[in-house]
């Protein structure tokens, strides 16, 4: 009768499969309770941890954006506002052309990163989308519950300057009282 | 053509075996400095062999700087001048976007020593 055999074989692999996830659960349960697990913002993600976390962020941020509405963007005047805000709640962590970012900046992991080449990467949507959620685990934060719609928007019309903008051109734009000026 | 071809390989040979070790005479701490790399952000900009990040070209990617002739377009690149781009860029240059990021004088040596040993 092959169903004996059948049957053997089955209980061998779901044992086995039971066994192995036991015993990889009892593994992870040990290296997380006895502290092995380096936290310090020292010590770096092994870089194929840090590339997989990075493409699943893009996949996540590009499906969610898709439902965004995006409005009229760049108007010189929209960029001045978008140029003072990012001043105001961005530099701190991004910096900017010629311009570093606070020291908390500089050592967060992952580091926030230069927004210069922001739009290479992400369409407008995908910026106002991140400014408005933030990202998990990452340190940046979401905006929406700080910033109006206008602001966040004006931000994205902002960033979507940077790649043009050179040291002394952004220092001008984010100048105290520049957009006062206008 | 033929010459370039035998300048290449002869400038490729001549990185064989002395790519990852710094040359003579190089300071500094090059363990404490691949930290500190990550510590000031530049990983943000540059990518730097053995350090985690993005794949970026904001700032120019720092991999073989022993090969390197010139830095910062204008310096002959050795130690104490990439310690000098280091920690005052727009003092060589002023029109670069790469900012005065507060890195003292022990953390840009063991930086360039790290740099210059991979």
């Amino acid at each position: 009768m092959p169903t004996t055999r059948i049957r053997l074989i089955l209980t061998t692999a779901i044992a086995t499969l039971l066994g192995a996830g036991a015993f990889g659960t009892l593994g992870a349960f040990v290296v997380v309770r006895a502290g092995w697990y380096d936290i310090g913002a020292t010590t770096q993600h092994f870089q194929p941890v840090y590339s997989l976390l990075e493409q699943a962020m893009h996949y996540s941020v590009r499906r969610r954006a898709t439902t965004v509405l995006v409005p009229a963007l760049g108007s010189h005047d929209q960029v001045l506002h978008g140029a003072a805000v990012y001043r105001d709640n961005c530099a701190q962590c991004h910096g900017g052309p010629g311009t570093a970012p606070g020291n908390h900046g500089l050592s967060m992991q992952p580091v926030p990163g230069p927004l210069v080449d922001a739009s290479r990467h992400w369409k407008p949507r995908e910026l106002y989308w991140i400014t408005r959620h933030g990202i998990k685990m990452s340190g940046m934060p979401a905006w929406e519950y700080h910033l109006s719609e206008d602001e966040m928007w004006a931000t994205v019309a902002f960033v979507m300057q940077l790649p043009v903008l050179s040291a002394a051109d952004y220092r001008a734009l984010t100048a105290p009282g520049a957009e006062a000026k206008r | 053509m033929k010459s370039l071809v035998a300048l290449g390989a002869l400038i490729l040979l001549a990185g064989c075996g002395g790519e990852h070790r710094a040359p003579g005479g190089i300071q500094g701490d090059p363990a404490r400095g691949k930290v500190a790399l990550a510590q000031y952000g530049c990983r943000a900009c540059h990518m730097i062999p053995g350090v985690t990040g993005s794949k970026v070209w904001v700032g120019r990617p720092l991999e073989n700087m022993t090969r390197r002739r010139i830095i910062a377009g204008t310096l002959p690149n050795d130690q104490p001048n990439l310690v000098r781009w280091i920690r005052d860029p727009q003092a060589i240059d002023p029109r670069t976007a790469m900012p005065v990021l507060g890195v003292s004088e022990r953390d840009a040596i063991d930086m360039s020593a790290y740099l210059l040993s991979h």
